[in-house]
């Protein structure tokens, strides 16, 4: 379990965390979202002890992180958002290497290095050098680093940047596997259908604190979709008001997109092409906007912010 | 297992890893340890003529200490230019979001270019005793200057991997340092063949201290010996206090031109 509280962490007079809470249960994965600057990455960059908040608590599976912070790294397994790899060597090297940090040694650490290989598609590559890897399968491999020592905590930062449906598609199924089996999981990401695929509750951060935390469908329910629907000759005048005209698209914020569309075509001019889009983090990151106190759909589960 | 019996493991680990990466490109590895071994054939006639005067044995020592203070002054970049590759990499962060402590992940680091160094001026010395035939009576004095040298040379390289923000500026400073020490601690012209104003600005050298040691240990001169440690020990530790303090702290996310 990892729990967070009242993180405040200033750069230069500039608060990077600001009273950031977070809870994530054993077996839960937490979408931390939010756009750049919100604090996402500094939070782990607490967590793991590379950067000593001003003021706030951490706890990592049970142990005071910031009283005893290498302890708590033994608990916890981290991917950063950056590519930390070497690349003049192998990635059977680096699994060893970061196994070995981690107290596994002999026979177990040759069974965890196939493993882990083999879970994320690394098997046919372990004997290269990084270097000479593809993006993706780099990806993969800093991962495998975080997974390889199987954590009760796990911290992927932004772990799909990138990454083609190959690496996506294999790290989500790790990372669900690791939730199976009762790690809790800080997933920091820009892509809202990946934390529906891992059924991950989302925390989104905002101003260096943590203003909205629940279910993605309760955080999105309520919220306009879009529809787009684009003219041949044109938005015609009849529709101009009804939402925003770009160039020859029509952009109309709806909660019921087929009854909009109905409408639209009601007015006896067929559009070209129609695209309807969900609500997503742009529309949640408006809403969010225009609202002074946190949404929390999960009193229980959740701290309210200071 | 408990955290205590892990932390051989994990420096055994880290020791393994950083020869593994120092071995991957043994060019520069080999040109460090065969460099020294030319240098000091060509620079011992130069210096036993200089200090003629005081006999052959004077010339052959100082061209064989000179020349493996000028040489060992390349295990700054062994040293330095390795932890800030590892920070341009971001794995030096990596490794620091491990159990590893700071001290373990420099020692990791500096252990196997201590091997280097070390190798490096036995080869050196060997061949002054050997073929040149310098004198060396106390073995023992001159493995304890040899060993100091090379940990202070190699700590101060770590502060300065630590310290400095870019490639660039890290062979500037090491070139630049490298250059004044040696010519200012009398490795590359005997000291007494420097100016009276280099001679008197000399000691702040720390190859001064190192050329010091070295001679003292030749001529089993204790007090000599022991004052040299005593200022490059120093040295040693302060710039490794210096380095594993920079390194806990760490350098966020833009610390690097």
């Amino acid at each position: 379990m990892l729990i967070a509280g009242g993180l405040v962490k200033r750069y230069q007079g500039r608060a990077a965390l600001a009273g950031f809470d977070l809870t994530v249960a054993p077996g839960e994965i937490v979408g931390l979202v939010g756009h750049n600057g919100a604090g996402k990455t500094t939070f782990v960059e607490v967590v793991t002890g590379l950067v000593r908040p001003d003021a706030g608590t951490v706890t990592v599976a049970g142990v005071d992180a910031l009283a005893q912070p290498r302890a708590a790294r033994r608990l916890l397994g981290v991917a950063p958002q950056e590519q930390a790899l070497y690349p003049p060597i192998t990635v059977r090297q680096h699994l060893r290497l970061f196994g070995s940090l981690a107290g596994i040694r002999g026979r177990a650490l040759r069974t965890a290095i196939e493993s882990t290989a083999a879970e994320l598609h690394l098997l046919d590559v372990l004997d290269r050098p990084v270097g000479l890897l593809s993006g993706g399968q780099r990806r993969r491999a800093q991962a495998a680093c975080a997974l390889l020592p199987d954590p009760p905590v796990l911290l992927l930062d932004e772990p799909t940047v990138g990454a083609d449906p190959l690496t996506r598609s294999a790290l989500l199924d790790a990372v669900a596997a690791r939730a199976a089996a009762g790690a809790a999981i800080v997933y920091t990401t820009h892509y809202l259908p990946e934390l529906a695929e891992l059924k991950a509750t989302l925390a989104v951060a905002a101003g260096g604190r943590v203003i909205a935390r629940g279910r993605q469908e309760d955080l999105l329910a309520g919220l306009p979709g879009e529809v787009r629907a684009t003219f041949a000759g044109g938005v015609p005048g009849v529709l101009r008001d009804r939402g925003t005209v770009t160039g020859g698209t029509l952009i109309v914020a709806s909660h019921d997109p087929a009854a909009t569309l109905a409408e639209l075509v009601s007015t006896g001019v067929a559009p070209e092409s129609v695209d309807i889009s969900r609500p997503g983090l742009d529309e949640l990151y408006r809403a969010l906007a225009r609202t002074e106190q946190p949404v929390l759909s999960d009193e229980s589960a959740v701290r309210r912010v200071a | 297992m408990s955290p205590e019996s892990i932390l051989p493991l994990r420096s055994a680990a880290l020791v393994r890893h950083n020869t593994t990466l120092l071995l991957r490109e043994p060019g520069p590895v080999l040109s460090r340890l065969l460099m020294p071994l030319v240098a000091v054939l060509v620079f011992t006639p130069l210096d036993r003529a200089a200090l003629a005067a005081e006999g052959r044995a004077s010339g052959t020592v100082q061209a064989v200490t000179g020349v493996l203070v000028l040489f060992s002054m390349l295990a700054l970049s062994v040293a330095g230019s390795g932890i800030l590759t590892e920070r341009f990499w971001h794995t030096w962060d990596r490794l620091r979001s491990t159990p590893a402590r700071s001290t373990e992940l420099l020692a990791g680091k500096v252990i196997p270019a201590l091997v280097v160094l070390l190798v490096q001026q036995a080869l050196v010395l060997l061949l002054g005793v050997t073929v040149l035939g310098m004198p060396a009576d106390h073995c023992g004095l001159l493995a304890i200057a040899v060993a100091t040298w090379s940990v202070t040379l190699l700590c101060v390289g770590a502060a300065l991997g630590t310290l400095l923000r870019s490639q660039a500026e890290f062979s500037a400073v090491q070139d630049i340092s490298s250059f004044l020490f040696t010519s200012l601690g009398g490795a590359l012209v005997p000291l007494a063949d420097l100016p009276g104003w280099a001679q008197r600005i000399a000691p702040a050298s720390p190859a001064y201290w190192a050329m010091s040691a070295l001679h003292a240990a030749l001529a089993g001169q204790l007090g000599q010996l022991a004052r040299a440690e005593g200022v490059l020990l120093g040295l040693a530790v302060l710039a490794g206090a210096l380095a594993a303090w920079r390194m806990n702290r760490g350098w966020g996310r833009s610390q690097l031109i």
